[in-house]
């Protein structure tokens, strides 16, 4: 019960939030703020929790992306329904992707998802026919959609509000469920020593293709939301070298092999981000890249991280200083 | 056969670049265990470098070498003592993430001082190719693949006759044992980072007639870079150098034979295929 009581405080404030601030531009920074939260979480799943660095997750939010939004302009399904459909798309994907690059251990690992993910890019480029190349796609409209008897407007923050962050809702519970798993155990053992891990009967390529099933789909799945909020991807928007990185990057800033961390990083990270990019245009990239190396150099547990342990140390010295007087 | 020794020709003048690139990473990578994403915007700097000194000063930047390369080893100096000293111990994820932070903040420092504008540097002499037996040769092409040479020489002969040169080679091999045999070290870090910076910088500087210069160029580089330390076995200098030339020929070939939109992907199909099948690189003298 205990356990739940934050959760239930975190999903009363993010219904109450719409409600409280009807700033069009507000809405929008919270969007980003869950889209990348799912984004940070899928990297944090593999990164934080298995100890596998991915250089490559782009290539499984671009898949998302275009699978969402091929099968709304060819076949003429909702997006909503393309949202969940993108995330299989990508975790079917990342089968033979696991299977190739977790041959390899450590930085050439991480090496090897960097070429995967530059393929995945040149084929979107080139196969014109199935992904339009370097036009991309556009959605002009959306489908109508009533909901309890009023037609959604889509031209609104609140509908893709509410798609966001439910999105988001299942990428924090799915890393709470991993964390409290057998799953998220082994991961935990193969983290600090993968040749141990295997020693005592882990089947360490199970357990890792597993997981990156899981960051895939919500990878993909984010994907997908990026097509339906945005209305538009081409391979530069969605399968660039640079949106991987800022995966890491949350993950990192907030937290890596925590629940929270992906969401504390999203918050700072985005909130920067459009802050400078209300102001210059261009440059947010700057701050991510000092960010990430002074979470490094001075805070390598991230900023949740951080917060946890002073928290958890105060909460001891309280019940010990209760102990001592009782 | 005339198109097969064209692009022969061609491929290895960018390959001797390529593995100036590389060694760079390689030196790096034998001493301290880093595997510098930074590297490419190093080679950035470079090209930007000899862009300026080109349009500021009309400095030729085939005689500007000689000015960048010493600058950018008091600049790798100063990047291995200020900011990445202290990570290197934090151990080897670290490190990658931390210069993937470098790399991200150098590229979009450039662009917000310099525009993503494409530049290129117009030379007087770079209208008309040389021909010699009815090959078309770049002028400038030619004279960076001779700089280059020049200097990949130099370095080997830094390496193996120099003592500066023995405790790099003798760190690469074994860091442990060199710190007993009185090795400083973190001297031949600190040399060694300059070192393989000053390469990276100079290859900039010689490719800058001869592409498009914009901030984040250093992003493709970098990938290519991979392939060919990868190819060649991480840690390997001699395996730098063969892996560059393989990887500038065959993009060559690749151009005229398969297509130009998927040269780029040969590169990483080969690389993944080594990296699966050969992780100690195609002449099995790399460590993993």
């Amino acid at each position: 019960m205990r356990r739940l009581a934050p959760w239930a405080a975190g999903v009363l404030a993010v219904a109450a939030l719409p409600a409280l601030a009807r700033n069009t531009f507000f809405l929008h920074v919270c969007i980003l703020v869950f889209m990348w939260t799912v984004l940070g979480a899928a990297w944090n799943v593999l990164g934080g929790f298995a100890g596998q660095v991915s250089f490559g997750h782009a290539s499984l939010f671009g898949i998302g992306a275009y699978v969402t939004i091929i099968l709304y302009l060819e076949a003429g399904i909702a997006p909503w329904w393309g949202i969940p459909l993108g995330g299989l798309a990508a975790a079917a994907a990342s089968l033979p992707i696991g299977l190739i690059c977790f041959r390899l251990r450590g930085p050439y690992f991480s090496l090897s998802t960097l070429a995967v993910a530059e393929l995945v890019r040149l084929v979107a480029l080139n196969w014109e026919w199935a992904t339009n190349g370097p036009v991309g796609f556009l959605i002009t409209a959306l489908p109508p959609l009533s909901f309890l008897g009023h037609a959604v407007n889509w031209e609104a923050k609140a509908p893709f509000y509410a798609v966001a962050a439910a999105l988001m809702l299942l990428a924090l519970a799915s890393t709470a469920w991993l964390r409290r798993s057998r799953l998220g155990a082994y991961l935990a053992a193969i983290r600090e020593n993968e040749d141990a891990a295997e020693a005592v009967g882990i089947d360490t390529v199970r357990a890792k293709v597993l997981t990156l099933a899981l960051s895939a789909f919500l990878a993909g799945a984010g994907g997908g939301f990026y097509a339906f909020y945005f209305r538009y991807i081409d391979p530069d928007a969605v399968l660039n070298i640079g949106l991987s990185m800022e995966m890491v990057f949350i993950a990192m800033v907030g937290g890596l092999g925590t629940v929270g961390g992906p969401l504390v990083g999203a918050v700072f990270l985005t909130t920067i981000g459009e802050a400078v990019r209300e102001r210059f245009q261009v440059g947010h990239l700057i701050f991510y890249g000092l960010f990430m190396m002074l979470v490094i150099r001075f805070l390598p547990e991230g900023i949740w991280g951080r917060a946890r342990r002073l928290l958890a140390n105060a909460r001891a010295r309280v019940l010990l200083h209760g102990a001592a007087r009782g | 056969m005339e198109a097969f020794v064209q692009s022969l020709v061609s491929g290895v003048l960018t390959g001797v670049l390529y593995a100036m690139i590389g060694i760079g990473l390689t030196v790096v990578f034998g001493v301290m265990r880093i595997i510098n994403l930074a590297h490419g915007e190093m080679v950035m700097l470079g090209m930007f470098a000899a862009f300026w000194g080109r349009s500021l000063w009309h400095l030729d930047p085939f005689l500007s070498v000689l000015l960048w390369t010493p600058a950018m080893f008091v600049v790798g100096m100063l990047v291995y003592r200020f900011l990445l000293r202290k990570i290197i111990p934090g151990g080897e994820l670290n490190t990658l993430l931390y210069t993937a932070g470098l790399s991200l903040l150098v590229a979009n420092l450039a662009l917000f001082a310099w525009t993503g504008d494409y530049r290129t540097i117009n030379l007087p002499y770079a209208l008309t190719p040389m021909r010699p037996f009815g090959i078309a040769v770049p002028i400038p092409a030619a004279i960076a693949f001779g700089v280059a040479l020049a200097i990949t020489a130099a370095l080997w002969l830094f390496l193996s006759r120099t003592d500066m040169g023995r405790a790099i080679r003798a760190t690469s091999q074994n860091a442990e044992a060199a710190v007993l045999m009185g090795i400083d070290v973190e001297r031949v870090a600190v040399v060694t980072f300059g070192l393989g910076t000053a390469l990276a910088g100079a290859a900039g500087v010689l490719l800058a007639p001869s592409l498009y210069l914009y901030p984040t160029v250093g992003e493709l580089l970098i990938v290519k870079c991979f392939v060919i330390v990868v190819l060649g076995g991480l840690g390997s200098v001699p395996g730098a150098i063969a892996g560059g030339i393989l990887l500038g020929v065959v993009e060559s070939f690749g151009a005229v034979y398969v297509s130009t939109t998927y040269k780029d992907g040969i590169g990483y199909v080969i690389f993944l295929l080594v990296l699966l099948f050969r992780p100690s690189g195609l002449f099995g003298v790399g460590r993993s």
